[in-house]
């Protein structure tokens, strides 16, 4: 084999390993998939939240809801494009291109794809109330005071 | 060697050789240090203007240092020597492309400034660029020129585009220079966009918390499609954007680099080759007919550069003079909790935003990327020469663009409208799938409509150019609607208001 056939080969197969391993590394970015913040958030004592009202919580982006059965979490990340959505008589709007949820989170107008997440709530063991936020409910599923 | 490069060249590419070859003597003892390849104009067209003169005199020698002030010095060379009287024409270029060269240039003077005492941090920057407005000195200034000098930039680019588009000047061996210039258009929006986040208040906080959601878009279609979680293309745009899933230091630190480093390096390397392109493709575009190529060339020096000093003073005059009264705009600091009621990005964008509150995917992604592919195409599609250097081809032209024009209205107009007085399918049907608010919505409707109408004027004309003509009128002019929408009659959670 001449110098420059051998030179050309190498460099050849070598070139092709790297791309083959910078491809997998970069496809693999595109199977990460949805996570949520994933993390849980330790939002507060029962007391906290007064009943039948929507609690806003600024740091998580949530709304916890307290009714005399238990309490729920609701994301107050708007589905559309980000935005903070505000409480209404009725559920929630979004200030920035006016998608309308129901109570139960669902898009009732405007430009939202999805229904707004819901997550699991439970209870740690020095009684705070966690909500878990790489666990999605559904609208009626509520953490049960006891 | 230049001898042997004078002979082989085909006829007419170094117009100074070629005759000086052929009549040895004419040009005199100076000829050969002033002959290097690289300093000749394109000017396919020059005719040798030494006439009768004899190598010594003096017409002879002012000529020579005419071209010799163009090809001497380093910042001047860009130019070439001559130039084609109509390419001096004011109505033709009205200097847009020589303004934004100038802007950009402000844009770099004043951004280095502000980077003196701007910290690019989310617990500093918001403080810094206050002091930039209240402390520093002159920096209220600086900074309002830097806004403007932006604002006047999206806005000059465009103008520029139309410029380029309705005198045909991107056919004619100047297709690579057209798609050049729309990349260069797209950098800029890229540079004002990622500026925009740098202050760190509510309005930049929130504009690109939509900006970056609309990159997330894809997944509308991709969730659709149930393929999100094998190919979650929406994510990883997002995540290559801000670094994460919500705007904090990571996207404050990308912004700022794209910013100062990436886009101004792209756009100052884009320029250069955008100029070039404009000498080797024979100078400025002008009409093909017999009348203007017998025009005889003019000396650049010092016609050019006092045609280029007024539109610089112009320029810097009226940034000076508005930057004393139009002050950019500095709200609270951002509060990723509460959106600003309503979250407007900067009005160049709200055509845009007017077609995301249709649809994010439709409205972020796929109709501009569809406009975009459509822009890039033009001088592939239409070849038809004749119509270089003629405004809107000529009057055939100037009926389909004002008849494309009107037909956009109307169709944008009809359906704003009915969105507004009579809701639309969400509320007709409400739990709809979610297909139909993504493929029937005014703009997608809209796009196909006039891809329909550029499709119909080109069988009836016969001719690409009439039919891009139409598309990409119908598109402006729905562009500039929307925008005006956007601007001027969306309040609070983007409800119509009449004329707010």
């Amino acid at each position: 084999m001449q110098r420059r056939n051998f030179i050309r080969k190498v460099s050849v197969t070598l070139a092709s390993v790297a791309g083959a391993l910078a491809g997998i590394s970069f496809l693999k970015q595109f199977t990460h998939g949805r996570t949520g913040s994933g993390r849980k958030a330790r939002v507060g004592r029962i007391a906290d939240f007064p009943v039948d009202t929507y609690t806003f919580l600024e740091e998580q982006k949530i709304f916890v809801y307290r009714d005399h059965e238990g309490v729920r979490a609701v994301s107050a990340v708007c589905t559309h494009l980000g935005c903070i959505v505000l409480r209404t008589t009725d559920g929630f709007e979004c200030p920035c291109h006016g998608s309308c949820y129901s109570e139960t989170g669902d898009v009732r107008s405007g430009p939202a794809p999805t229904a707004l997440q819901w997550y699991r709530v439970e209870k740690a063991p020095d009684g705070v109330i966690v909500v878990d936020m790489s666990e999605t409910a559904s609208a009626e599923e509520k953490f049960y005071l006891t | 060697m230049e001898e042997r490069s004078s002979n082989n060249t085909p006829p007419g590419n170094h117009p100074r050789q070629q005759p000086g070859s052929q009549q040895p003597g004419n040009e005199g003892p100076v000829k050969s240090p002033r002959q290097q390849p690289g300093s000749q104009g394109p000017g396919k067209t020059v005719r040798q203007q030494s006439g009768g003169d004899g190598p010594g005199a003096p017409a002879d020698q002012y000529r020579r240092e005419r071209i010799r002030r163009v090809t001497q010095n380093f910042f001047l060379h860009i130019h070439s020597t001559r130039v084609h009287p109509h390419a001096l024409n004011p109505t033709y270029t009205f200097g847009l492309g020589v303004m934004l060269g100038f802007l950009f240039l402000v844009m770099i003077i004043t951004g280095v400034l502000l980077m003196l005492h701007y910290t690019p941090s989310v617990d500093a920057a918001y403080n810094s660029v206050k002091d930039i407005v209240h402390v520093v000195p002159g920096g209220r200034i600086i900074r309002n020129i830097h806004r403007l000098a932006s604002n006047f930039m999206v806005l000059i680019v465009f103008l520029h585009l139309l410029r380029t588009f309705y005198t045909g000047s991107y056919s004619g061996g100047r297709q690579l220079n057209w798609v050049i210039g729309v990349v260069m258009f797209v950098v800029v929006l890229l540079m004002s966009f990622s500026g925009y986040l740098l202050p760190w208040d509510q309005l930049s906080y929130w504009a690109v918390t939509i900006g970056s959601n609309i990159a997330a878009s894809a997944r509308e279609l991709t969730d659709l499609l149930g393929i999100t979680r094998f190919a979650d293309i929406g994510g990883f745009l997002q995540r290559l954007l801000i670094g994460g899933e919500t705007v904090g230091q990571e996207a404050l630190t990308r912004f700022f680099m794209l910013h100062v480093i990436f886009l101004p390096m792209t756009l100052l390397v884009l320029t250069g080759v955008h100029f070039w392109r404009i000498r080797k493709d024979g100078g400025l575009s002008r009409p093909k007919d017999e009348a203007t190529e017998k025009q005889e060339k003019l000396y650049s020096w010092p016609l050019v550069m006092w045609a280029e000093l007024a539109i610089l003073a112009g320029v810097l005059a009226v940034l000076v003079l508005l930057a004393f009264f139009v002050e950019a705009p500095l709200l609270e600091q951002a509060n990723p909790s509460h959106p600003e009621n309503p979250a407007k990005s900067p009005w160049y964008f709200l055509g845009i935003q007017e077609l995301v509150s249709y649809s994010a995917f439709a409205g972020g992604l796929l109709v501009p990327v569809l406009f975009l592919y459509f822009l890039f195409s033009i001088p592939y599609k239409d070849r038809e020469e004749q119509y270089i250097g003629q405004w809107f081809s000529g009057s055939k032209g100037l009926k389909v663009t004002w008849k494309a024009a009107f037909m956009s209205l109307l169709v944008v107009v009809l359906q704003v409208f009915i969105m507004v007085r009579f809701g639309w399918l969400r509320d007709w049907f409400p739990g709809i799938s979610q297909w139909f608010v993504l493929l029937f919505n005014p703009a997608t409707i809209s796009v196909l409509v006039f891809a329909l109408y550029a499709v119909r004027v080109g069988r009836k004309s016969g001719s690409a150019r009439m039919s891009a003509m139409a598309l990409f009128t119908a598109a402006v002019v729905a562009l500039i609607l929307f925008t005006v929408i956007g601007i001027w009659f969306r309040g609070a959670n983007w409800e119509f208001i009449a004329g707010g």
